[in-house]
């Protein structure tokens, strides 16, 4: 879920927008080395940007009978790297807005603060830590989804709460508001995220290893030893 | 096709340049944001339906099936606006002047939604992008954003005939099922978007592929007289509004 068009005051809009340029431009330089080193990377990139669109179409079933769809940017992060994902979440949340009516321009750059920027990270980050101490990969896969999930509609709470101070107990009081209704709603469905995203990675470990390991998720296989192959 | 691309391919203003579309439509977008709601965002609002339905001629029908989605999360998003938190009134209270408050921001949110759904609704996507490089994206950028646009059509479609084809083989009857097959849809879609760009990439190198993509861009020159037009209903909206304020409770 991302704030609709013309949903924040115009001074917020232009300041969320200032906020993310940096990781874009960041991502975008990212993005264009790749692309003039290996020319091919195109359409590798392409592929997972519109394979991020298309998983924001899955509907997934949420505990409180509801359904809501991931967001895509935990296994996105994992994937193809935050600062990939900052360029690729700007373009889908650009197409989300033109082709769906979902999100909106003046609100873009909010948008791909916390959906783009915020969430890649956090859950890149979780999943790099938990990698660190040795957890198994799945373990890592379900928390940097969960996170990453989490940490968006988090941030789309404090964006709205900024925006939006309440009358009575300020920024605090409205963080509170709005926390109840798009965050802590958001657990089991950032749950929810987290379970799907280990049944399409364990499925991924089977059928696409080639590309896991490509991508460097999956470590490549240890090349055999001079004397094995000597021995031979 | 999605719903308001295919709309946008058959637009009457198909064929005008994209640069007065934005101007329209975006224009719109700011004055719906900047002006004050009451009764700016109103006029805006009105000015934009009378545009969709009219000259541009999107058809009623569709353009609310677009719109609902928006104006589903501005409900969602007006309802906080209409209370109060740890307040002097006790921990929740209904806040004073919440109603006028959550109203504005509906309307607002409305009239701008409606001013970039004229947009999408007469410029389809593949007509802006490689337009982009002249505004100064840098040509990878708009290079991906042009494969992303192209395969996501096929894999929607991949992804609604596997979706057919696990109902068909009751793989949505528990909630057991429906883990797995959501699981199995995101992976094979997985899969298939880079088997496309395998496939793709393949093809273009048969082709000479040296990293860029080019493409057709049907020539139409920007209509001085459309930007004119645009120019001075804008201005009179915002004069309207200035004016109406000051007679209007």
């Amino acid at each position: 879920m991302h704030i609709a068009e013309g949903y924040l005051p115009p001074a917020h809009a232009a300041a969320w927008g200032v906020a993310a340029a940096p990781f874009v431009v960041h991502g975008v330089r990212a993005l264009t080395r790749e692309v003039r080193s290996n020319p091919e990377s195109t359409l590798l990139l392409g592929a997972s940007g519109a394979f991020t669109f298309v998983l924001s179409a899955l509907k997934l079933p949420s505990v409180t009978g509801s359904c809501s769809h991931p967001t895509g940017t935990g296994l996105g992060a994992i994937l193809f790297r935050p600062p990939i994902m900052a360029v690729l979440g700007t373009i889908t949340l650009l197409f989300q807005a033109l082709l769906l009516a979902h999100g909106g321009l003046t609100t873009l750059g909010a948008n791909a603060f916390s959906m783009a920027i915020v969430g890649p990270w956090a859950g890149y980050g979780t999943y790099r830590l938990l990698r660190r101490f040795g957890a198994p990969l799945m373990v890592a896969v379900f928390f940097g989804a969960f996170v990453a999930d989490l940490s968006t509609y988090c941030v789309t709470s404090v964006q709205l709460a900024l925006a939006f101070p309440d009358p009575g107990s300020g920024v605090p009081g409205a963080l509170a508001k709005f926390g109840g209704i798009f965050a802590v709603t958001q657990i089991p469905l950032a749950v929810s995220e987290g379970l799907l995203t280990v049944l399409v990675m364990r499925l991924l470990t089977q059928s696409s290893k080639g590309e896991l390991t490509r991508l460097g998720v999956l470590d490549r296989p240890r090349a055999e030893r001079p004397e094995e192959v000597a021995a031979r | 096709m999605l719903p308001i691309d295919a709309a946008a391919h058959s637009s009457r203003w198909r064929r005008r340049h994209p640069v007065e579309k934005a101007a329209l439509g975006f224009g719109l977008t700011l004055c719906a944001v900047s002006l004050p709601p009451w009764p700016g965002a109103v006029l805006v609002a009105a000015a934009t339906l009378a545009v969709l339905l009219g000259p541009a001629g999107v058809p009623g029908r569709q353009l609310w099936r677009a719109f609902r989605i928006p104006l589903g999360f501005c409900v969602t998003g007006a309802v906080p606006l209409l209370f109060e938190v740890g307040g002097a009134r006790g921990p929740v209270a209904l806040a004073p002047g919440g109603p006028a408050h959550a109203g504005e921001l509906l309307l607002r949110t409305a009239s701008a939604s409606l001013g970039v759904l004229l947009f999408a609704f007469t410029t389809p996507v593949s007509d802006v992008l490689p337009r982009l490089v002249r505004a100064g994206v840098p040509a990878p950028v708009v290079d991906v954003a042009l494969v992303m646009y192209r395969i996501i059509f096929l894999l929607l479609d991949s992804l609604a005939k596997i979706r057919q084809a696990q109902a068909a083989r009751l793989g949505h009857t528990s909630r057991a099922a429906t883990w797995r097959s959501l699981a199995g849809l995101g992976a094979t879609t997985f899969v298939r978007a880079f088997d496309r760009a395998q496939r793709l990439q393949s093809g273009l190198a048969g082709r000479g592929y040296d990293g860029t993509l080019r493409v057709l861009v049907p020539s139409c020159a920007v209509s001085r007289r459309f930007l004119t037009a645009t120019g001075v209903l804008l201005a009179g909206l915002v004069a309207l509004t200035l004016v109406l304020e000051r007679f209007l409770p």
